[in-house]
């Protein structure tokens, strides 16, 4: 714990990690095109376009049946696809052999295996498997376990098993390391531990990481870039800001008519509605009020909409509230 | 185009995963949409080169011992297996007769058939269990996950189940030889019997129970879906009493299986050559106890691997979760 307290310092500083700024030539190291999965006529994933450079987080954001743990099971090469283009450190995952696996990290919400292990016989164990494995005493010191070294497995709380988890999975110096809902059922403290090592992992391990959560927050908190998935479809994609902005664009004007009616109208250019307003007006407009939607605002629109069922224009989609299973 | 190309993914759907090489030609479906080369920026893209192999067998082995000493440190694990010792022990103390026809006393048969269970048990009944056990908690899937995990899970458990089976079964003959004037093998010639014996019926029972590990739904279902045959078996096959006074069509029922062989077998090692007098045929029958064990042998490795390759295919994390789910709802495991 001592660890982990000493590196949330330099969080005072905002938390936003140098964005990756891929340089034009190199090539996305996760890449999907027209990624589509279906079972019979039920489609789960509806032709998803995903470029993840490396250096940067990224965030899968949705809500639970969105397809995210479909979607990253099909990039852990765990699951087939039914089409689409999948390139994953430049190999198919569905091909992917013993050198691929050594190269990508993986953290599931539900593992709970070892249980009888010791923690730092654990890591050490499988340090074994990889060619240049990190130091596990370093590596439980990075997330803050080394007061548990010799603890068993089963003892520690869901927060650190899932911090023995993240160990676990870069112990190998993995390029690409996957994080599924990590935080789901943490308290608010294990969570902010666990975020904290999220970002030094990005930030001064240079890990890639692709992350699927539920939670906006913390998908602004640590994704360089966020993709919203939303019905087995992304819906919009981009940095934190670059979103809120586009999520603001269409900004809402509210105000009560001359006859007392409310009215409200949503426009990109506030300004010019609400000048045209007080000159047809030629004076003061009474509860005139201008809002930007939040980011907040747009997701959770997006996901209302989806939960009324309200999407699926061309009728093959469908509201899926559970996780497909898998084949 | 699109269309075609679903249906050529559908077709693959049931296919193993991981047989080709990312070299290998027709991969070139995958190439064209996104336009990027499929060369493969590996280390090492081919088969496991010799460092590699080393390092699985080592981290194999090395998990192997520490499983080990899981086990000998676990009070319940460990009763487990010391049940049958001390049970064949009390067995043995107590029948007092020789057996029919014989100047061997029955407690000498005795343990002979108890030492071929305690192996059969270790392969049908300890290994599934262990296996399904593994693979509700994310064992198997955290080493599908780690590159070398599945050889190195398998090198762990033979190596689990042969020591495991040497040790009990030491146990067993000399404790046996101790207290109750049990029985060893006479002679080299006994030695020899005894360890292949031992061999083919380890070789009859671990593969095969590591088919059914793969296939059982869960650790709680497991134990009562492999229980009742065994244990039928342990009465019919004649490993503790003589399998002559039971009715013909249960033994041939019996002969089918590896048990009696395997406890035929173990009887030509440890008791002396005029006992066979009692054996069914009036002989050891060691050419059938090889054939039989060979047999089964060859149809556990013919189940047990691609039956294992599907179970480890099969994990991932959603699935994991939903036997989690499951789990706790039945009340058998904390959510």
């Amino acid at each position: 714990m001592t660890t982990l307290k000493r590196t949330s310092a330099p969080h005072t500083a905002p938390p936003g990690h140098t964005p990756a700024t891929p340089s034009p030539t190199a090539r996305p190291i996760v890449q999907a095109r027209g990624l589509t999965m279906a079972y019979g006529d039920t489609h789960v994933l509806h032709g998803i376009d995903l470029d993840i450079h490396r250096g940067e987080v990224f965030a899968l954001l949705g809500p639970n049946g969105a397809g995210k743990t479909t979607t990253v099971e099909i990039l852990e090469g765990f699951r087939q696809r039914s089409a689409g283009e999948v390139r994953v450190l430049g190999s198919d995952p569905e091909r992917g052999d013993d050198a691929w696996r050594g190269r990508i990290g993986l953290v599931l919400q539900s593992w709970r295996d070892h249980r009888r292990w010791r923690v730092a016989e654990l890591l050490t164990h499988f340090a074994m498997y990889y060619p240049d494995p990190r130091d596990p005493a370093e590596l439980l010191a990075l997330v803050g376990l080394t007061e548990q070294a010799d603890q068993r497995v089963e003892r520690l709380s869901g927060g650190q098993r899932r911090r023995l988890d993240v160990a676990l999975g870069i112990v190998g110096r993995p390029e690409l390391l996957f994080l599924d809902e990590p935080t789901t059922g943490f308290d608010p403290q294990a969570r902010h531990e666990f975020h904290v090592l999220v970002e030094r992992l990005a930030r001064d391990e240079g890990v890639t990481v692709l992350l699927t959560t539920h939670d906006l927050v913390e998908a602004e908190r640590l994704a360089d870039r966020i993709a919203m998935l939303v019905n087995g479809r992304i819906r919009a994609c981009g940095t934190p800001s670059e979103l809120a902005r586009r999520a603001a664009a269409q900004a809402e004007v509210r105000w009560t008519a001359d006859d007392g009616t409310p009215r409200r109208e949503r426009t990109e250019d506030p300004s010019q509605l609400v000048w045209e307003l007080h000159r047809d007006a030629g004076g003061p407009i009474a509860d005139l009020e201008v809002r930007r939607p939040t980011l907040e605002d747009t997701y959770l629109h997006m996901v209302h909409r989806k939960a009324d069922g309200a999407d699926g224009a061309d009728g093959t989609d469908v509201v899926v509230d559970r996780e497909a299973p898998a084949v | 185009m699109k269309g075609a190309h679903m249906t050529n993914k559908m077709a693959r759907a049931d296919k193993s995963v991981k047989t080709d090489s990312p070299h290998t030609a027709g991969h070139a479906d995958a190439t064209g949409g996104l336009g990027i080369s499929d060369r493969t920026d590996m280390p090492n893209g081919g088969a496991a080169p010799d460092g590699t192999r080393r390092r699985y067998w080592r981290a194999g082995l090395l998990r192997g011992r520490i499983e080990l000493r899981h086990l000998l440190r676990n009070p319940k694990e460990l009763s487990g297996h010391l049940t049958n010792v001390v049970v064949a022990l009390l067995i043995a103390g107590y029948v007092s007769d020789d057996v029919p026809g014989t100047d061997s006393p029955m407690a000498h048969l005795v343990i002979a058939g108890f030492a071929a269970y305690l192996l059969f048990q270790i392969g049908l009944i300890n290994l599934p269990q262990m296996l399904v056990t593994e693979r509700e908690e994310g064992v198997l899937l955290r080493l599908r996950a780690t590159p070398g995990g599945i050889p190195a899970y398998l090198v762990a458990k033979c190596l689990l189940v042969v020591v495991t089976a040497v040790g009990t079964l030491a146990l067993l003959l000399v404790i046996a030889a101790l207290l109750v004037d049990g029985p060893l093998p006479h002679g080299p010639g006994g030695w020899l019997t005894l360890l292949w014996v031992m061999t083919l019926g380890l070789l009859a029972v671990v593969p095969l129970g590591a088919a059914i590990g793969a296939v059982l739904p869960n650790p709680r279902e497991a134990l009562a879906l492999i229980m009742l045959p065994t244990m039928g078996l342990l009465v019919t096959s004649g490993a503790v009493f003589p399998i002559t006074s039971l009715p013909v069509v249960v033994q041939q029922v019996a002969s089918v299986f590896p048990l009696k062989w395997m406890a035929q077998g173990l009887r030509s090692a440890l008791l002396p050559d005029s006992a066979r007098v009692a054996e069914a045929a009036g002989s050891w029958e060691l050419p059938m106890v090889a054939l039989v064990l060979t047999a089964w042998a060859v149809l556990g490795f013919l189940l047990a691997i691609p039956l294992l390759r599907r179970a480890a295919r099969r994990e991932s994390g959603s699935r994991l979760t939903a036997r989690h789910r499951k789990a706790a709802q039945s009340g058998a495991m904390p959510a």
